[in-house]
């Protein structure tokens, strides 16, 4: 999952970089173990412009689903945000579960 | 071209009753005179004279006698066929409503009311109950544009129906271009004005830009009522060469709030052209015009009496109040202003605001930010539904064709992110920024606010 070549951390790395670029930030490496927040600098209005992007190119928005649940799905780091991608929708997008 | 009728005697007529006098009186006068061109700037088009649609009146009219329905829903395709009705069924007492496309569904709160469409065939039903020819004005029925919420119906009499025509002679025999849907309220003013005045109403084959300078060009136009939206595109997207040839002498702009750029366009492309702004909703009829040419409305105007009798007031958050006349409760228009210097510039309707992360952003400063950057041609932004932040600022683009010198696509889009970082608060930022070859305008030929 954490291979460079993973065509879903690359979407995401792509979605983070334009999102960056788009605010006039620097466009920088992104790793599956970094912070969002922290490391990347990204607020929530950055993390939903993620959201929308990765949307255009993935065809889903776990998040749409999850936000009608119970509880919000915690997203601190770039593998929290390619999880929540991952988990089919078939499976039920259930917060908890995440 | 069409010679000068005599002034049309309709002064004396019931308000009911002017449009079918109107007609005929022009046709007894000049059968020949054009009344309307439909399919203009296309490959077919078709010239209908007043004789032929006075002719069609009397007819429908003795079918309307002899069945007497309880109201007439118009659903007809040709608008010679709307004015037709609308014509025979107001000097015929009857009710008579106008449902656009994305109104249809409202035809239930119309029971048994008899459908007519292009046939001009009012249907028999011996079983159905009847309207017996009452003195007392009957209603039009409109339904409103849903720009803002669903349509619905709005029940007018005919004197308020027209009551913005205008009718002295220097509106006589004008040439005027129907770019709105002929069955909305702000369509309905273009006929009924173009045709008791014995003009000549110009429908274009369609919306496209070209299409419509074309019949403005070939036919001859002189008044183009239109939306700053739909004027815009002439400018953004029009043959130039067509544009130079296209003089109308009148614009009248309304279904949204012009914005100085767009006048001075205006201004530029159509020199000598008076340029008036009417604000009017389809619950409201005509509240007011503006022919200074500048945007919004003078400031001392609030609080005072306007001619026709209105009264504007506005609400702490910036809502624009009209209160028709004396008698009449103040109504909320949903439209914000802002004032600026001497002025009340329009801001958006509050139904546009969006909503993002709790912080309100009108789509109108974004887009008005949009248009000025080079490369870019025309702009729509809206509300994308977000998960995280409930709405999202979008844009949707539409680029110079050709670019400036050096520009990409790539460039124009870093510019025009740039400028709106310089000039609006974070969240009212677009964080989607789309390149598209027009931009989608709905029925009533504004620009829709919310993603589709």
């Amino acid at each position: 999952m954490k291979s460079p070549s993973d065509p879903l951390l690359e979407a995401i790395a792509v979605a983070i970089r334009q999102v960056l670029r788009d605010t006039g930030r620097e466009a920088r490496p992104v790793e599956p173990g970094m912070s969002l927040a922290a490391d990347l600098g990204l607020d929530s209005l950055d993390l939903a412009q993620t959201i929308v992007l990765l949307e255009r190119v993935l065809g889903s928005d776990p998040f749409r689903a999850a936000a009608a649940g119970p509880e919000r799905v915690p997203v601190r780091t770039v593998a929290d945000l390619a999880a929540a991608y991952r988990r089919p929708a078939a499976a039920g997008n259930s917060p908890t579960e995440i | 071209m069409n010679t000068q009728v005599s002034p049309i005697p309709l002064a004396d007529a019931a308000a009911e009753d002017r449009l079918a006098v109107a007609i005929t009186d022009v046709a007894r006068q000049s059968p020949d005179r054009v009344a309307i061109v439909a399919g203009a700037g296309g490959e077919a088009s078709r010239s209908i004279d007043y004789a032929t649609l006075a002719a069609a009146i009397v007819k429908l009219e003795a079918a309307l006698d002899s069945v007497r329905p309880l109201g007439v829903v118009a659903r007809a395709k040709r608008v010679e066929s709307l004015v037709a009705i609308a014509a025979a069924c107001g000097r015929q007492h009857v009710p008579v409503a106008f449902l656009a496309e994305d109104a249809r569904d409202l035809v239930g709160e119309l029971r048994d009311w008899v459908t007519v469409d292009d046939a001009l065939v009012v249907p028999v039903d011996p079983t159905a109950a009847r309207r017996e020819f009452e003195a007392v004005a009957t209603q039009v029925v409109v339904a409103t544009s849903g720009t803002s919420g669903p349509p619905k119906l709005v029940e007018h009499s005919w004197d308020s129906l027209l009551a913005a025509a205008r009718l002295a002679e220097q509106w006589h025999g004008l040439g005027w271009i129907l770019v709105y849907d002929a069955t909305r309220w702000a369509g309905m003013q273009v006929w009924l004005q173009a045709l008791l005045t014995g003009g000549r109403l110009i429908v274009p084959a369609s919306r496209d830009p070209d299409v419509v300078l074309r019949s403005i060009v070939d036919e001859q136009a002189a008044v183009l009522p239109a939306t700053p939206t739909l004027l815009r595109r002439l400018f953004s997207a029009g043959d130039r060469g067509l544009l130079a040839r296209a003089k109308v002498e009148r614009i009248t702009l309304g279904g949204e709030a012009a914005d100085g750029p767009l006048l001075e366009q205006a201004r530029a492309a159509f020199p000598g052209a008076k340029v008036t702004q009417v604000y009017a909703t389809t619950e409201l009829g005509e509240v007011f015009r503006v022919a200074d040419g500048l945007p919004g409305f003078p400031a001392n105007w609030l609080g005072r009496s306007l001619p026709g009798g209105a009264r504007l007031g506005m609400r702490r958050d910036g809502e624009l109040l009209v209160q028709l006349s004396r008698d009449t409760a103040e109504v909320a228009t949903g439209d914000l202003v802002e004032r600026r210097g001497g002025r009340y510039e329009f801001t958006g309707r509050r139904s546009d605001v969006i909503v993002v992360g709790g912080a309100k952003v009108f789509p109108r400063r974004v887009e008005d930010l949009l248009r000025s950057v080079p490369g870019i041609a025309d702009v729509r932004v809206y509300g994308m539904p977000s998960a995280i932040t409930g709405e999202l600022v979008a844009a949707e683009v539409v680029l110079t064709d050709p670019l400036p010198a050096d520009g990409t696509p790539e460039s124009v889009r870093a510019a025009a992110l740039a400028a709106c970082r310089a000039g609006l608060e974070p969240h009212g930022v677009p964080r989607i920024l789309d390149f598209v070859k027009k931009i989608a305008t709905n029925p009533a030929g504004k620009v829709p606010r919310r993603a589709s």
